[in-house]
């Protein structure tokens, strides 16, 4: 362990490219706490020396049947590194993850919307709503009562 | 060099096509493009399918200029590195995308510093032409503005 026990362990869940690279964006935010992370690409370890990485398959609303591959790999992941919180900028591997992780582990789960969905949630977030314990977007005008919350953007 | 790139996960044709063909109309140029899964492989300029996030960081080093789709991993990484950068985005209506949100994408970065919008091709020569003549980008910092961070961090905290 590289933090004391007290503090919650982190899973940090992202696909490729812009969801990746939103959630560096937020790393100062899991500073100090036992971190881990799961992303598409093998190469994305580079950016973490010295953090766990691991690599899951890039499921899309395109090639659904992944989900056979992605979901045993997310359950091991998550029995590995039995995590307090999980947070995903999305997309859908950070979706399975959130649900598997309420599901096994009743872990707390943050979902953050994309930056680009700026008119409305992404498919992937309307379906995170069930699973997120905080249901975030990154822009005030779709945040309200009834819909997901405002904490502010990466930008 | 101009950096062309159409994110890693679904191809974007048109952008490379268009790219290639005004390449040979900037001869003081040099161009390099990540086309990922297209179909249309580049002839006036050298490509890679998907370079390592290291490759993709120097590629965007080296560039005067981003050429890409308005995906978020290509505009943030352009900001973050100071460079400008000109989107075209995808559109949903010609199987470019899931749904049609780059084009609101591209509306609202088009009032960011450093982001340049082109809606169609035939505004992209224009588009680029304006930047190289007056390149101006954007100076973020790293990280996310701290309002973000210290709410996360406050209720990771908290658990």
């Amino acid at each position: 362990m590289e933090a004391p026990e007290t503090k919650p362990r982190l899973l940090i869940v992202a696909s490729g490219g812009g969801h990746w690279v939103q959630m560096g964006r937020l790393r100062p935010a899991f500073e100090g706490f036992d971190t881990a992370y799961v992303s598409v690409h093998q190469d994305y370890a580079d950016e973490l020396p010295g953090r766990r990485y691991y690599t899951v398959a890039d499921m899309t609303r395109f090639n659904f049947q992944k989900i056979f591959v992605l979901a045993p790999q997310l359950i091991r992941i998550l029995l590995i590194e039995r995590p307090k919180v999980v947070i995903t900028t999305g997309a859908a591997p950070g979706l399975v993850a959130i649900a598997l992780a309420k599901i096994l582990l009743g872990a707390k789960t943050i979902w953050i919307d994309s930056i680009a969905n700026c008119e409305r949630m992404s498919s992937s977030g309307m379906q995170a709503r069930r699973f997120a314990d905080q249901w975030l977007t990154q822009w005030p005008e779709l945040s309200g009562a009834d819909g997901p919350k405002y904490w502010g953007a990466v930008l | 060099m101009i950096f062309v790139t159409i994110g890693s996960l679904l191809p974007f044709d048109r952008l490379v096509r268009v790219m290639d063909d005004l390449a040979p109309s900037f001869p003081q140029e040099q161009f390099f493009a990540q086309i990922a899964e297209g179909k249309y492989e580049p002839r006036n300029m050298p490509f890679a399918r998907m370079l390592s996030r290291r490759e993709f960081a120097e590629k965007i080093d080296q560039a005067k200029l981003i050429v890409a789709h308005a995906g978020m991993g290509s505009v943030i990484s352009a900001m973050q590195q100071k460079k400008p950068i000109v989107i075209l985005p995808r559109k949903y209506e010609q199987g470019e995308h899931t749904t049609d949100h780059q084009m609101a994408t591209a509306r609202w970065l088009h009032a960011k510093p450093g982001v340049y919008v082109a809606m169609e091709d035939a505004d992209l020569r224009t588009t680029i032409d304006a930047v190289l003549a007056a390149p101006s980008a954007a100076a973020i910092p790293p990280t996310a503005p701290s309002e973000f961070i210290d709410k996360l961090r406050a209720y990771i905290s908290d658990l």
